[in-house]
């Protein structure tokens, strides 16, 4: 196992290099100066602000130089300061972090509190009309974008019934759990439904492959109802696939809420990089970028060791 | 088929699409996943707009401006009704407002609604064009308009208590010059210095003539901000910035809320002594997306939004339950030629292309039909600016007549290109990539590559980049916005300048005729005699044509009907204020019918 652990680790550092330096690429490879990009059009660009910036960001020192300083910085949680806030880009990420991580946990359980159900009846009753009927509803929610959702759930939930506000977000510290529940359940719902309905094809033909294993028929053959079958034998090697994508779909979420997001008006890592984007914010932009990607890398890295851990065939091979 | 419409034939084959796939299994998957062109709607033009009631009587009076669109109210009137105290507006705008440092931040209609809730202008605009003051009481020049003496408002303090002196002035100067935004505005204002001559009199003593200058002192330059507070933590300014407004920051969370509470220490009164703001609070919340910003006023989410698009605002005139202020300003899209690139150093081409130009096609192409004017010059029609001669000198779609235009270059063996007689001119036509600009980019495309003369490349860079561009002369012909509604100086003077002095000369071509309009119309402070000068500059744009036109930027302000007083508000001198231009609201005066 420690070697299993060994080599995902070097792994991710591997990955991670490549990605920081990738991320940090991204203003050499902008066209024109640094210091162009960084200031916006507009600015007075006068001299000794030209300076103040080079001597900031060490624009006179080679790439890799910049890069290896950068790196450090980046360790040690330093990412720079916006130029249009005032705010460091580590705060900026610790003040949304939490929302982006709320909505992908939420959406994740919802999609997981219906998908698991669907998939074991699916499973259960393959071919009959329940499993028809389930299958019908994944394929029509695997084929609505979640933005297509999303406009659909404001117009039903907020403009006809006006049960929940079309968008914006009461944060949980200040204004409680039910308040904050009002203003994340319709975007946690339309990121939950894609993953919905992979998890529930998931686990449907997972199951499918379990009950057919000899043990279940052994089970089968001792009488043993179907439900303890279902939820004591077939569910738990149904779900090591399903476990794996979570992950994969935890880390994408991070990122991945950026749509959701602006159309939901919540202030998450998705919604302030797209503003860092539209407003040229480069540190913020970079920033943000090597964090989501960091954080989908070591997801996935610890969700590979839980699936070795889970299952001894994979740690063995 | 309007917005909610929209929706509703979006949800029911959603819907439907469950329903049969359920019944049936069917694994295609088939629904409305197609349907997203959601702003691509039409619908008619209502007369649902907010004239905000009758005139009020004698609060001023009231200035009623043409309407410019057919079935539209640009009126902008005092509006009757009890003033009460209490209620809380929530804004929803159309994007976050990053930075709230007046000499350093670039700060947009969003940004305006929040920063002026709380700061205030040493002048303010009229609804007649003309300059009223604010913080200050008077201000009056020399012969020559370059030096200006400026009496302040006594018995002004700002939020931290801190009391707005000439003193006040003297510390914000420093400050500005320092500032990206700040510094812009002293060179644009020709500010060569300011000194306190009385602790509530300031003189401002100018490079050159500038009549305009009060114009000036309504904008960056006037936006008065407590400088202490300001040099302490220039950063955290952003955060929490101080002002002497008619609100006080409360709370700011970027990107979700910001929150202003009334400033009890107010010290401004409506006609009747009433101490203002009326307001408890107001709430800013960015909603970027045109759709939910509209869906939350709708839903009650929020009571209050603001929209700069076309497509949002004939949504809004179909929607049931809410009260629209429409207002059509000098804001002008379209477009430039760098003039410092063959083929458009040619002014056979460039008039060639907007021959080619139809306007009306392109403002159908942006949503804009029934809500914006054809544009002819830098002004609307709500103008003082605005001049008949200009408007019919404007080259309108004469199809032909722009093929024989651009034929004469194409066949000229001494054409600027460098290509032999007789080859197609190539025109790299960019744009920012928003739907709209891009449905309005093909529709000049079709028409320029119809006439069988023109090749025509798209390019699409975002918005920082396309302006990067211009400013870097990395553009041909180039999608732009010209003009506003402050003083014609300051839009027309940097684009008129010499290309080597002006880095905003983004056409990079010098009229000297113009220039010198320009030059002249800032020692004047005379209406008419202003209005004849610029007029004779639109002349020049249309016989240069260094620029091409679509239409008028039509912006709106939705509310709940309960909310009052958007419309109509009052300069401390009692006068009517310039109401809500450009979708920015001025609070003093808003109330909530009870």
């Amino acid at each position: 196992m420690a070697r299993v652990i060994a080599t995902r680790l070097l792994r991710l550092v591997a990955t991670l290099l490549a990605v920081t330096f990738l991320t940090f690429s991204m203003l050499e490879l902008l066209p024109g100066d640094p210091v162009d990009t960084l200031l916006p059009p507009d600015a007075n660009r006068t001299e000794e602000l030209v300076a103040q910036i080079r001597a900031e960001l060490n624009l006179d020192d080679p790439f890799f130089v910049r890069y290896f300083s950068w790196l450090g910085d980046f360790v040690r949680g330093d990412l720079g300061k916006s130029y249009i806030t005032g705010q460091t880009v580590a705060d900026t990420i610790a003040d949304r972090l939490p929302i982006t991580l709320q909505l992908a946990m939420m959406s994740i359980g919802m999609a997981l509190l219906i998908a698991v159900p669907l998939g074991i009846l699916g499973a259960y009753k393959q071919g009959k009309w329940p499993d028809t009927v389930t299958s019908a509803g994944v394929q029509v929610a695997l084929s609505v974008p979640n933005f297509i959702f999303g406009i659909f759930l404001i117009w039903l939930m907020a403009v006809q019934l006006q049960w929940l506000p079309a968008t914006g977000w009461n944060r949980l510290t200040d204004q409680g759990l039910v308040a904050n529940l009002k203003t994340s359940v319709l975007p946690a719902s339309a990121l939950a439904l894609s993953q919905l309905a992979v998890f529930s094809r998931l686990v449907r033909s997972d199951m499918i492959a379990t009950l057919q294993e000899n043990y279940v028929l052994t089970a089968r053959s001792k009488g043993l109802p179907d439900k303890y079958i279902l939820f004591r034998h077939a569910l738990r090697p149904s779900s090591l696939s399903l476990m794996t994508i979570v992950g994969i779909n935890f880390g994408a979420l991070l990122g991945g809420t950026v749509i959701i997001e602006t159309m939901f008006a919540v202030p998450g890592l998705g919604f302030r990089l797209i503003n860092a984007i539209n407003s040229r914010d480069i540190l913020v932009i970079q920033g943000i970028t090597v964090f989501i990607a960091t954080a989908y890398v070591v997801i996935n890295t610890v969700v590979d060791l839980l699936y070795s851990a889970l299952d001894p065939r994979i740690r063995r091979s | 088929m309007h917005r909610r419409g929209v929706k509703r034939a979006l949800a029911i084959p959603l819907l439907l699409s469950m329903v049969v796939a359920a019944c049936g299994g069917d694994d295609d998957g088939d629904t409305a996943s197609d349907d997203t062109s959601v702003e691509a709607t039409t619908g008619d033009a209502t007369d649902d707009t907010g004239d905000g009631g009758d005139d009020g009587g004698d609060d001023g009076g009231d200035v009623t401006t043409p309407a410019t669109v057919e079935d539209t109210d640009t009126s902008i009137v005092r509006e009757e009704g009890e003033r009460t105290y209490g209620g809380d507006v929530i804004f929803g705008l159309e994007a976050e407002a990053v930075g709230m440092r007046p000499w350093e931040d670039a700060c947009g209609e969003p940004c305006l609604n929040i920063q002026l809730s709380m700061m205030e202008q040493l002048m303010r605009e009229r609804a007649d064009g003309s300059y009223g003051p604010w913080l200050a009481t008077d201000i009056t020049s020399n012969d020559d308009f370059t030096v200006w003496t400026m009496t302040l408002r006594d018995g002004v303090t700002f939020h931290n208590g801190e009391p707005f002196n000439a003193q006040t002035i003297v510390d914000m100067y420093p400050v500005q010059q320092s500032g990206t935004s700040g510094a812009a505005a002293i060179n644009a204002a020709k500010l060569a210095s300011l000194e306190a001559t009385g602790d509530m009199e300031i003189t401002y003593t100018l490079s050159t003539p500038n009549s305009a200058f009060p114009a000036s002192l309504a904008g960056v330059l006037g936006r008065v901000f407590e400088p202490k507070a300001a040099a302490a933590d220039p950063d955290g300014f952003t955060m929490n910035p101080i002002g002497t407004g008619p609100f006080v920051m409360d709370k700011r969370d970027i990107d979700n809320e910001t929150v202003v509470v009334r400033n009890e220490n107010y010290w401004m009164s409506d006609p009747d002594g009433n101490q203002l703001p009326y307001l408890d609070s107001i709430t800013f919340r960015p909603i970027p997306d045109e759709g939910t910003r509209l869906d939350s006023l709708l839903s009650g989410t929020v009571n209050m939004m603001h929209s700069l698009r076309q497509g949002t605002i004939r949504d809004a005139r179909g929607a049931d339950g809410i009260q629209l202020y429409e207002f059509q300003g000098n804001n002008t899209g379209g477009g430039m030629y760098n003039t410092a690139v063959p083929p458009f150093d040619d002014v056979r081409v460039r008039r060639g292309l907007n021959l080619m130009n139809n306007q009306e096609a392109v403002i159908d192409a942006l949503g804009g039909t029934g809500i914006s004017l054809p544009a002819t010059q830098w002004f609307s029609p709500d103008s003082p600016y605005w001049t008949q001669e200009a408007a019919d000198a404007w080259p309108t779609f004469d199809f032909e007549a722009g093929v024989e235009s651009i034929q004469a270059y194409i066949d000229d063996p001494a054409r600027s290109d460098g290509k032999a007689p007789g080859e197609l001119i190539d025109v790299e036509l960019s744009c920012p990539p928003d739907p709209t600009l891009i449905a309005a980019m093909q529709v000049i495309e079709q028409v320029w590559t119809g006439s069988g003369l023109v090749n025509v490349t798209l390019t699409q860079f975002d918005q920082a980049t396309h302006i990067s561009n211009a400013v870097n002369d990395a553009h041909r012909a180039h999608c732009w916005r010209w003009s506003s509604n402050q003083d014609p100086s300051l839009a027309i003077d940097p684009v008129v300048a010499p290309p080597e002095e002006s880095v905003s000369n983004f056409p990079n071509f010098f009229n000297e005729e113009s220039f010198q309009l320009a030059q002249q119309a800032l020692q004047t402070d005379d209406v008419e005699e202003r209005t004849e000068l610029y007029k004779e500059i639109m002349l020049n744009f249309a016989e240069d044509s260094i620029f091409w036109y679509s239409g008028y930027t039509a912006t709106m302000v939705a509310v709940d009907p309960s909310i009052q007083g958007i419309n109509g508000w009052l300069l401390p001198d009692g006068t009517l204020g310039n109401g809500f231009p450009n979708a920015f609201v001025t609070f003093t005066e808003v109330w909530i019918e009870q």
